[in-house]
């Protein structure tokens, strides 16, 4: 069985979705169940409120579906419904021996999450990505002038965009020191205006990431309690300062420019050699979406890798409108499954790319990290000292447990804790988890608060996100 | 960061906080970095140096105030398996009420399991789910140490390293093993309590309730608790003792609610005695008497016809008055003898029909084969299928399959199905439910099979239950 009913209330948009999918569950409103084992799809044709049935096909690999229905739902209740077929009566599925058209046509232009080896060979049948780009190349190599003049026009447009992103550090440097001038007891009353103006100014001037960074500032700082935003604010706006320093030192970084411009593209960072690739057991630690100030959304999966002695995570990360409503969730906290990821180049790699997702793995422990009673912080220093513009760094707390102090707000302490040291919670926590031992956390720190993910404990994996 | 650093980032953010220049607060080390620069660039550097030393050199010092709580107390069955727990969460989801997870819960406990604590807990207040929570409640309640073991033995020495929950478990069952001693530790340990636990701990008397049990029941009336002096009237009751007979005055409840009542003659040639519900002309009549058969005891009234509990209940004319028959069994639950609510259940439930759903309020008090009986009962009819859904204190797990194709059940639920109407599909989604709780595994995997195959969505939610039912092995 592909697919369970957890994974599936994962991947639904809304209960309603969930609800009208089980309604279309019954067989009667399927005419054509089919499957390939060989190609991991299932398709199949639901008569739906049209004249046409809509079709729906499935990628039991990696989740990827597509349905022509015109719902703005995703996924919608035609591919939930199908989805619950498999997952309820997989035997509902005949074998198919081919694949129709519209799910080959499907396959040929969809995105897909598994590499292309070498490249198909050219005049193969079957369309794919890699054949596709070998198109692109081979039109361009035809026109060398062409290339030649694209080639000059994106030089100048790089140009631009580093005088232009320039400008705009320096106006953000202007604007910090406005802020100490003026007082960090007023920046912290009114961040939300100051910070919306420079945003601005600084998405005029192509600097949109780090725009985009600014504009969350406020939210951080009203997060927490009302003393300790002046050292949030010092913080957020310190680090602003590195980062612009660092930008300006070297412009043509990578990881510099995904945190200050634009991030490359998905084909720019599987052909960067620079780029880490990490053959492993992966487990996802948890998801979080958050709704920004831009009007997007950023979904992001951690993952944990399970091979490595020490703790690596990895960051899947994707950012949609928020008015295409929730995007589907392609994984459910706990899975585990052996991939290949492919991180984006980075002074401490952590956001990635899954070119390649093999099979799932059951579920276990979590390796021994070898805790020692040193720092619980000691990842985020070094991510620190390497990259000191970073603001959440994933960091795997030894044996430990939830508390509460007098006001009710939760904070995770090590078990016999030498250092007199606490990491205050982000958010309300389910009361059961302070009866927890906990033998391993894996939290998200932001210098102030820590976000949880999950956790080991006696009775097995918690998911904490 | 040395205590001259720490002071220097101390005045240095005051003076940010206020707008200013702070350079010349700055640690020496920190001034020789971000000397060398215009004015506003100086201020910048000693900005990221501050927020480095903030983020990497401080850590949150651990509040004086946190407090741990105990640790969660592991409970003497498994876990569910981790692959269960999605048709568990699914099953949790779609039971509604407090009600309907008790259920879920008392299945799983039925096949020899409990659930993740994450996935469930017991409120505070839980009575009715299974006893092998008894320590999350006491845990809920915020029980603050290890005191009880399980295997120990509940006595008046180590009565307070019981917490309630679990005290109020090991007093349920020595009540059925030992009564007497039982009875001994409420009477000795029970009038140092407060009204509240001592009301609980009474309440335990119902379990091996035996003739043994008069004089301490009695000598209850004089208890300070209005409520308690209440419950044991009742227990005694139960016991066939009477209570305080009044005078027969106006003042004598059960005078005044025999006055509600009509004695009668049935019978040409052998007359029997009957009694029915006297005609009410009013609301407030209506209220009055409901209370009177709340308040007075099965024993008292029949005495007040010059019969005995059973005769009574086998002249009471059931179908005459729908609100009067609940009353009667309701008060036959609360206060009857054991004798006298087996002859009614038995005799109702012989008699079929309507009639046998008044049996559904002596539930309680019902052994489990009498229960099972009127289950069956009730699937064999199928008049009255939605009426399974209110039946209380079912145990879980025991239906057969022969229990349902023992009648029209099955057709009627395929028809029900395949049908199309809300209304009726709604109602065979609680029975499925229902049956999810009562089914033993292979019961529940033809179930499903079976109503698939009428045309039911294989993923309805409605047989979420059923598809955990058929997937815990049974014990």
């Amino acid at each position: 069985m592909e697919f369970d009913l957890k994974t599936i209330e994962a991947l639904a948009p809304d209960q309603a979705s969930l609800s009208a999918a089980s309604r279309l569950t019954k067989q009667s409103n399927w005419p054509r169940l089919e499957k390939s084992e060989q190609l991991a799809l299932l398709w199949g044709e639901c008569q739906g409120s049209g004249s046409n049935p809509y079709r729906v096909v499935v990628d039991t690999g990696d989740h990827g579906y597509k349905c022509t229905c015109p719902s703005r739902k995703f996924p919608c209740k035609h591919t939930l419904a199908l989805m619950w077929i498999a997952a309820t009566t997989p035997a509902s599925f005949a074998a198919a021996g081919s694949t129709p058209e519209w799910v080959n046509d499907w396959l040929g232009r969809r995105r897909k999450t598994s590499p292309q080896p070498t490249g198909p060979a050219p005049g193969a049948g079957g369309k794919s990505i890699g054949e596709i780009s070998l198109d692109d190349e081979s039109t361009v190599v035809e026109d060398a002038a062409a290339v030649e003049r694209r080639e000059a026009a994106q030089r100048k447009r790089t140009q631009d965009t580093q005088s232009a992103v320039s400008a705009a550090l320096d106006e953000l440097d202007q604007w910090i020191a406005d802020q100490l001038r003026l007082g960090l007891a007023g920046f912290v009353d009114n961040s939300s205006d100051r910070c919306r103006r420079i945003a601005a100014r600084l998405v005029d001037m192509k600097a949109t990431a780090l725009a985009g960074r600014i504009d969350e500032i406020p939210s951080r700082l009203m997060g927490l309690r009302s003393e300790e935003r002046p050292d949030a604010a010092i913080r957020e706006l310190g680090k602003l300062v590195l980062l612009a320093k660092a930008w300006r030192s070297t412009p043509g970084d990578a990881e510099l420019r995904r945190l200050v411009s634009t991030s490359e593209n998905r084909e720019q960072v599987l052909a960067n050699p620079e780029a880490i690739q990490v053959e492993s057991i992966w487990e996802v630690l948890g998801e979080k979406i958050e709704t920004r100030r831009d009007g997007l959304v950023s979904h992001s999966t951690w993952l944990l890798n399970l091979k490595s002695a020490s703790p690596q995570f990895a960051l899947l990360l994707d950012y949609f409108p928020a008015s295409a409503g929730r995007r589907s969730n392609a994984f459910t906290s706990g899975d585990r499954f052996d991939a290949r990821l492919v991180f984006y180049p980075a002074r401490q790699p952590l956001r990635a790319l899954m070119t390649d997702r093999k099979g799932d793995v059951p579920s276990g422990e979590w390796p021994d990290f070898g805790f020692d009673a040193g720092d619980p912080l000691a990842a985020h220093v070094a991510h620190q000292d390497t990259a000191p513009w970073l603001t959440d760094c994933p960091v795997m707390l030894p044996p430990g447990a939830i508390l509460l102090d007098d006001r009710g707000a939760a904070w995770w302490q090590a078990t016999g804790d030498p250092h007199g040291i606490a990491l205050p919670i982000a958010d309300t926590v389910n009361p059961t988890l302070l009866g927890l031992d906990l033998t391993a956390t894996a939290a998200l720190w932001n210098g102030s608060r820590l976000d949880l993910l999950a956790a080991q404990s006696r009775f097995g994996r918690l998911d904490l996100s | 960061m040395n205590e001259i650093e720490q002071t220097g980032l101390a005045t240095m953010r005051d003076s940010w906080i206020t707008g200013g220049t702070s350079f010349d607060l700055a640690p020496a080390a920190w001034k020789e970095i971000a000397g060398g620069a215009s004015l506003d660039e100086r201020e910048r550097r000693l900005l990221a140096i501050a927020a480095q030393a903030l983020d990497i050199a401080l850590r949150p010092a651990a509040p004086k105030t946190l407090k741990r709580r105990p640790v969660l107390p592991e409970l003497a069955l498994p876990m569910l398996p981790e692959r269960l727990r999605p048709l568990l969460r699914a099953a949790l989801k779609h039971a509604g009420d407090t009600r309907s997870k008790t259920r879920v819960v008392s299945l799983v406990a039925s096949r020899g399991f409990v659930l993740h604590p994450m996935d469930w807990m017991p409120a505070v207040s839980d009575q009715n789910g299974p006893d092998v929570y008894a320590p999350w409640i006491d845990w809920q309640a915020g029980a603050d140490g290890e005191k009880h073991t399980r295997q120990e033995k509940l006595t008046a020495e180590n009565w307070d390293d019981f917490y309630p929950a679990a005290r109020r478990t090991a007093l349920a069952d020595m009540r059925r093993t030992a009564p007497a001693s039982a009875r001994q530790l409420i009477e000795t340990k029970g009038s140092g309590e407060p009204a509240e636990i001592r009301l609980a701990l009474i309440e335990l008397m119902r379990f091996g309730l035996g003739a043994d049990d008069v004089p301490f029941l009695k000598s209850l009336s004089a208890d300070r608790s209005g409520k308690v002096r209440e419950l044991a009237g009742r227990l005694l009751a139960r016991l066939g003792e009477h209570g305080q007979l009044g005078d027969g005055g106006p003042e004598d409840p059960t005078a005044e609610l025999a006055a509600f009542i009509a004695e009668g003659k049935s019978g040409f040639i052998r007359r029997r005695t009957t009694y029915t519900p006297a005609k009410l002309k009013s609301p407030a009549q209506e209220r009055r008497r409901a209370e009177l058969f709340e308040t007075c005891n099965l024993v008292d009234l029949a005495t007040r016809f010059g019969t005995t509990e059973s005769e009574f209940i086998g002249a009471w004319q059931f179908g005459a008055e729908n609100d009067a028959d609940i009353l009667v069994a309701r008060m036959v639950a609360a206060s009857g003898s054991e004798a006298a609510v087996t002859h009614m259940a038995d005799t109702l439930v012989a008699e079929g029909g309507k009639p046998a759903l008044f049996v559904l309020h002596l539930m309680p008090r019902l052994d489990n084969r009498r229960k099972r009986v009127l289950v069956r009962l009730i699937l064999k009819d199928t008049q009255y299928l939605g009426a399974l859904n209110l039946a209380e204190s079912l145990e879980a797990s025991w239906l057969e399959w022969a229990d349902l194709t023992n009648g029209q059940t099955l057709p009627m639920l395929r028809s029900a199905v395949a049908g199309n109407d809300d209304a009726v599909k709604r109602g065979v989604d609680q029975l499925l439910e229902t049956m999810g709780f009562l089914a033993t595994a292979a019961t529940a995997e033809k179930l499903i099979g079976d109503v698939v195959v009428a045309g039911m969505a294989p993923a309805a939610p409605s047989l979420g239950l059923l598809r955990l039912n058929a997937s815990l092995a049974e014990p």
